[in-house]
């Protein structure tokens, strides 16, 4: 089954046109990865999957699981089990993690009309979730990034997906800042969460990541459009050559 | 002085019914004379003097009320009452301490029993740390209050309550904290919908301690007007943490003189806002001496039509070198008519001095929201996680947890006025 169908997608954002036709296809069960050089539109990408405010699609559509998405706010995306990692979580003092993920987790039952789950058994469910991502559970207890590290935060998003399974998880450049152990814990998180209903989209422009985390399909995407499409080993030629030989062949 | 002469001068509610105190102190009447000598030229003040351009009061006390003659008595929980400590009263502007609670390491005193056999500590002292012509008000028409001094080397701890039924009220409070005593303050209030206008004097010795808490939730169509003025002799460190909720205005004025060196003045305050309220905390730290300190942090969310104001003038003398004023001033607007007026002045006569301010006033972090909402929270959920957060850094201040966990209670009840009007 087709889980996210993107046709012929124009975003602009603040008068810029910057996605100029972006087509792609991930069905239930695969590992996408985008690759692309720094202003090639990858966080646009991710930001109009997420239904942040000020990205205006002006053609094109995207379908999930057949219906259209472009009309839900980014809460009753969550709720539908789209999830997205950023790349620079934002700090919020005053409110803490484990404060933050039962409000968010009950959020998303309610939207979905589960029941939603008291303080304990989120207690239980967090703990047990954060034990397996070696997340301690001090880090819980502090405010929500607040005085992280890269390597926490993106632990922290980590444990998130795991958290609210979602169908749909985009990472956007998860990697970035990650020293080898961080990036291997980050990757092991993801590479446990893989599941024939799940699909993942992994955002990066460097391969590195994908040494940890396997795709199925590469993309890569260069001026708002994917330029090449290939297996696993598109991201080795990749890392050889650069992106130079792409912006080329797409022109 | 005749209240009759006093009553052609202002405007009627200006005046408080049962009538203002006649001293025994032939020493403080004079003190009174004069002070209402100094406000009658001014009289009310009003948005044409600087000073109360963001806060009308002349036109708040003249202004027709909702439901003339009737006064509405609120509901007089104490915020505090689950802090044990002496409590004090103050009731229709008179002092109403039980004569068997007085604690042990504080002399409480009321101000309407003085003659002139008054202890020095209040006859040098009461009338003479506070300057402001509202100030002057609260003593020239005055029904009574407390004067309260901790002792040497004493640590305190002390409610102070002022309950209002009657229409007006005005009021004084003086505390002396003697060298290396400490007091903890906290100061509630409780009233109907009416004018009240209280003055409070604190004086702290070389060494002295004194941690503030104000918690005051007058009714929407009230105005309150408390003018506190505070003298830190060298070592000595006032706290204060002043959390608003509004008023029809409501106006909290603190003049802090850092007197010799090692003084030390901290601030806070601010809060949330909606429907019509207005909240304006106006503040002046004088750094006298040299090698002083100060930091205030000021936080108001303002939704509906509401009106959020901090005026905060620093003045750091002549030969105060060494001195350090720090001065935040932040507003978050929820509200389309919602207004922030955040007017930071410094005037700096000393060369080797630190000071840094800045206020800005805003929406939400767009980033935080789109990141809560794509985490499943909904919108409005979201902006009052942000809210709290926003207000957090001001009640994190507090060091006294069970203080802070009331305060912070206080504030959160309040979240709703600022986001009635989001939609």
């Amino acid at each position: 089954m087709n889980l996210l169908e993107i046709e012929n997608l124009h975003v602009s954002a603040q008068g810029k046109e910057i996605l100029k036709g972006l087509s792609l296809v991930i069905r239930a069960g695969e590992v996408h990865a985008i690759m692309g050089p720094n202003g090639s539109g990858k966080s646009t990408l991710s930001y109009t999957l997420a239904g942040r405010e000020g990205y205006e699609i002006t053609a094109g559509r995207i379908l999930y699981r057949g219906e259209d998405l472009t009309p839900l706010a980014p809460e009753e995306r969550a709720a539908k089990r789209i999830f997205l990692a950023l790349q620079y979580p934002v700090e919020i003092p005053g409110v803490t993690t484990m404060n933050f993920l039962k409000a968010a987790l009950n959020a998303q039952r309610r939207a979905r009309g589960e029941g939603e789950f008291d303080a304990l058994s989120v207690l239980r469910l967090v703990r047990e979730t954060a034990a397996g991502l070696n997340i301690p559970e001090e880090m819980l207890r502090r405010a929500l990034n607040v005085g992280f590290s890269g390597g926490e935060k993106k632990r922290l998003e980590i444990l998130q997906m795991a958290l609210f399974e979602p169908s749909l998880a985009i990472l956007d450049e998860t990697d970035s800042g990650l020293d080898i152990d961080a990036l291997k814990l980050v990757a092991d998180g993801v590479n446990r969460l893989c599941a024939p209903d799940r699909a993942m989209l992994v955002i990066t422009h460097y391969q590195r990541l994908l040494n940890y985390i396997v795709p199925d399909r590469v993309h890569v995407m260069t001026d708002g459009r994917i330029a090449a499409e290939g297996g696993r080993e598109l991201a080795q030629e990749l890392e050889a050559k650069g992106y130079a030989g792409f912006v080329r062949d797409a022109a | 002085m005749t209240m009759r002469a006093v009553q052609s001068v202002f405007p009627e509610r200006f005046v408080s019914e049962p009538a203002a105190l006649r001293s025994r102190a032939a020493w403080l009447e004079e003190r009174r004379t004069r002070a209402m000598r100094a406000f009658q030229s001014g009289g009310v003040p009003h948005r044409r003097v600087e000073e109360w351009k963001y806060s009308d009061l002349r036109s708040a006390i003249e202004a027709e009320r909702a439901e003339a003659g009737e006064v509405i008595v609120l509901p007089s929980r104490d915020p505090f009452a689950a802090i044990a400590g002496p409590r004090l009263v103050v009731r229709d502007g008179s002092f109403d301490l039980p004569p068997t609670s007085h604690p042990d390491n504080a002399e409480i005193l009321d101000l309407a029993s003085l003659d002139d056999n008054a202890p020095e500590w209040v006859s040098r002292n009461f009338g003479c740390v506070l300057k402001s012509g509202m100030g002057q008000a609260s003593l020239a028409l005055m029904r009574g209050g407390a004067a309260i001094r901790i002792g040497r080397g004493a640590e305190a701890r002390l409610h102070l309550r002022f309950l209002q039924n009657i229409e007006t009220v005005h009021s004084r409070v003086l505390i002396v904290i003697e060298e290396s005593a400490s007091l903890l303050l906290l100061e509630s209030h409780a009233g109907a919908r009416g004018v009240a206008n209280l003055g409070l004097e604190i004086l702290l010795r070389p060494n002295a301690r004194m941690t503030h808490v104000r918690l005051a939730d007058p009714a929407p169509d009230a105005v309150m007007v408390e003018e506190i003025g505070v003298a830190v002799a060298r070592d000595a460190r006032y706290k204060a943490h002043f959390p608003q909720a509004g008023a029809k205005l409501s106006r909290l004025e603190l003049a802090v003189k850092l007197e010799a060196e090692g003084a030390e003045a901290a601030v806070d305050g601010g809060g949330v806002l909606g429907g019509r309220l207005h909240a304006d905390i106006t503040t002046h730290i004088e750094h006298a001496a040299g090698h002083t300190t100060s930091t205030q942090l000021i936080k108001y969310v303002a939704g509906g039509h509401s009106r959020a104001v901090y005026q905060g003038r620093i003045s750091v003398h002549k030969g105060a070198d060494g001195s350090d004023s720090r001065q935040t001033a932040k507003a978050i607007l929820t509200g389309e008519r919602a207004e922030a007026d955040l007017k930071p002045e410094l005037e700096i006569l000393a060369d080797d001095v630190k000071c840094a301010h800045g206020a800005a006033v805003g929406d939400l972090d767009a980033d935080s929201l789109f990141y809560l909402r794509a985490r499943g929270i909904p919108e409005p959920e979201a902006r009052e996680l942000l809210i709290r957060a926003f207000l957090e850094e001001v009640v994190a201040q507090i060091s006294e947890e069970d203080a802070r966990a009331i305060v912070w209670n206080f504030i959160e009840n309040n979240l709703p006025k600022a986001l009635d009007e989001v939609a």
